[in-house]
């Protein structure tokens, strides 16, 4: 196929367009932003704190979740059982509700009425307007990312490592630590920012549980919808940055392990 | 040492049935089989990684069929090699040590040991994916040997292995079972059986169907499809008959061969290994027990020098040395003699594959 060919051209010209209308709204942000309006932002305190909640309750959402959920996706990857489809589709559930929806159903289930409200009230917590209510919500919407890219991870190691482990002497538990979850580390990775990023982003589910203390897609709407749009932008600007900040450095820091790899076999 | 009674598993379409085989003490047990033949499968069901439908398994007079993977203490080595790609030459190999909770410096002088026997000893350092087939080869078998094994499970060792490496290989596996240890390795290559079985099973079909020495099973073969193993392509469905005191086998192109004094069914196969029949250009002075007229057919190079195709009444291959074949000054179309003795023709029981 010749480079200049118009299927070519169609190509490129589509291609655009879709980056274009994704960065043209964030470029356009960025722009009407100006420098002591956003700095002015950075300084104030409510802003600062609620970007510091977002950040640290979606951490730690997904941190405990992937307690969970890795060997939940080893399982998923390895073992046959019967309604395991109905499982799957059960995981794949909170991604294709409607994310208030879900709110709706979290609070249910936090409520002073609700199964873990009255658990969490029996040692005097209240999880609604709580930072742990906060963080159920975030990981109700985004634990199927974290357990189908787990999955996926697990799929791809070969199962006759794990079983020539064992045929070495190892105890299942070890070969898990040993072999499959290295191999799959990339992929739970990657599942482990998606989860964190869709944790951290997610407004819907958790304005329901809690409008105070603000995360902060919960300020941003907050300020837009008291203030309107000026008012709000310098705080989604910063928002942004400070998301994409993150999510760069857990990215760099999945890659990194294979790098490393690569650079010891090259000294070697 | 180790018996199998009556195994049987169902694995998807494929089944093993009733497989019953004894390995003894020090035995290096070739099990032969094509791809698809189970022979993978009866491995893994001996090294414990799948649990049989039905049937035993001893090790040792213990019955080991259900028992952990871990304390069986069987090694394999896969076909693949099954290297952990996470983990150094050196952590793959110690891998079994650091389960064990042995202390660094037993772990450390134990790897550089056998590492060094398996001449790998200049690989420790490194990871694994660019190690040669013979290199990741020797890794595995490293790792396994260090857990010192009751018995060393071999899956198509030699499979891909560089030619020129095979040999290498060949020397360390028979080294190993001089020394000891009982070996059973799977193949579908006969003459790595030939080379290596102090005993060999023939598998097909998810069913051992011979087992014996290397003499008994090449030289006798018990049916078509292990005859085939052992290069031998001439096979003639025959009725069998008595003519006075002499057998004759006749087949349907009326084919009469003369065979040796015996006792033989109504019909079935006769095979004649075709290094066993001697071509000449003239009709025969002395007449051995089978001589015919034919034509050449084809000729073609082979290991022995030329393979010739006769036609006399059936097609015969036949392997002619190359001094021989030069002797001949024959070419396709000539008129010539085949002859073979009538001890030459191989019965195989009951005829059928």
């Amino acid at each position: 196929m010749s480079r200049n060919s118009p299927f070519n051209w169609i190509l490129l010209i589509l291609s655009s367009l879709v980056l274009l209308f994704i960065l043209a709204p964030l470029a356009g942000m960025f722009l009407h932003t100006g420098g002591s309006e956003l700095l002015e932002t950075v300084n104030d305190e409510e802003v600062r704190a609620s970007i510091w909640l977002t950040i640290w309750v979606a951490f730690a959402a997904t941190f405990f979740f992937a307690i969970g959920a890795i060997p939940l996706a080893w399982l998923l990857a390895r073992k046959e059982f019967p309604m395991k489809n109905v499982v799957l589709g059960i995981i794949d559930l909170p991604v294709v509700l409607p994310h208030t929806a879900a709110g709706i159903a979290v609070l249910g289930f936090i409520s002073r009425d609700g199964l873990l409200g009255k658990a969490a009230n029996s040692v005097g917590l209240t999880l609604i307007n709580n930072p742990g209510g906060i963080a159920l919500a975030m990981a109700f919407v985004s634990i199927p990312f974290l357990i189908n890219a787990a999955r996926d991870g697990f799929t791809a190691v070969p199962e006759r490592l794990e079983k020539a482990a064992l045929s070495l002497g190892a105890s299942r538990t070890r070969v898990f630590f040993t072999i499959s979850l290295p191999l799959a580390w990339r992929s739970i990775m990657t599942g482990f920012v998606m989860m964190f990023a869709r944790g951290m982003s997610e407004f819907g589910a958790v304005v329901i549980v809690a409008y105070h203390p603000m995360v902060a897609p919960v300020l941003i709407y907050e300020r837009f919808s008291s203030f309107g749009l000026k008012y709000a932008r310098p705080a989604a600007v910063l928002f942004i940055i400070i998301a994409l900040a993150v999510f760069i450095l857990l990215r760099l820091i999945s890659v990194r392990k294979k790098e490393t790899h690569i650079l010891l076999d090259a000294e070697a | 040492m180790l018996k199998l009674e009556n195994i049987s598993k169902k694995l998807g379409d494929f089944t093993l049935s009733g497989i019953s085989m004894e390995i003894r003490e020090g035995e290096y047990y070739v099990l032969l089989g094509r791809s698809g033949s189970g022979k993978t499968q009866l491995l893994e069901l001996i090294a414990g990684l799948n649990d049989p439908d039905s049937g035993k398994i001893w090790l040792d007079d213990e019955d080991i069929t259900f028992k952990k993977i871990q304390s069986r203490n069987i090694g394999l080595v896969f076909q693949d090699y099954a290297i952990f790609p996470n983990l150094t030459v050196f952590g793959n190999i110690a891998y079994s040590l650091h389960c064990r909770k042995n202390d660094k410096s037993t772990i450390k002088n134990e790897v550089t040991s056998i590492a060094k026997e398996l001449n790998i000893g200049h690989l420790l350092t490194r990871f694994t994916h660019n190690l040669s087939g013979g290199e990741l080869q020797r890794v595995a078998l490293a790792r396994t040997l260090i857990t010192s094994p009751r018995l060393l499970l071999l899956d198509e060792p030699l499979a891909s292995i560089d030619a020129s490496l095979k040999d290498d290989i060949k020397k360390t596996f028979r080294q190993l079972n001089k020394k000891g240890l009982t070996i059973i390795h799977v193949t579908h290559d006969y003459s790595e059986a030939v080379s290596l079985a102090t005993r060999i099973g023939v598998i097909h079909n998810g069913r051992v169907i011979q087992e014996g020495s290397p003499d008994d099973v090449f030289g006798k073969p018990a049916n078509k499809f292990v005859a085939r193993y052992a290069g031998i392509r001439n096979f003639f469905r025959v009725r069998f008959s008595k003519e006075g005191l002499l057998w004759k086998a006749l087949s349907d192109t009326k084919l009469a061969l003369n065979l040796p004094e015996g006792n033989y069914p109504d019909e079935g196969l006769v095979i004649i290994r075709s290094n066993a029949i001697i071509v000449a250009g003239e009709e025969p002075q002395q007449k051995a027990g089978n001589c015919f007229k034919g034509v050449v057919k084809d000729i073609s190079p082979c290991e022995q020098g030329m393979e010739l195709l006769v036609e006399a009444a059936e097609l015969f291959y036949i392997e002619v040395p190359m001094n021989d074949f030069k002797k001949l000054q024959i070419t396709e179309t000539s008129d010539v003699w085949i002859s073979f003795p009538s001890e030459a023709c191989i019965v195989l029981n009951g005829g059928s594959v």
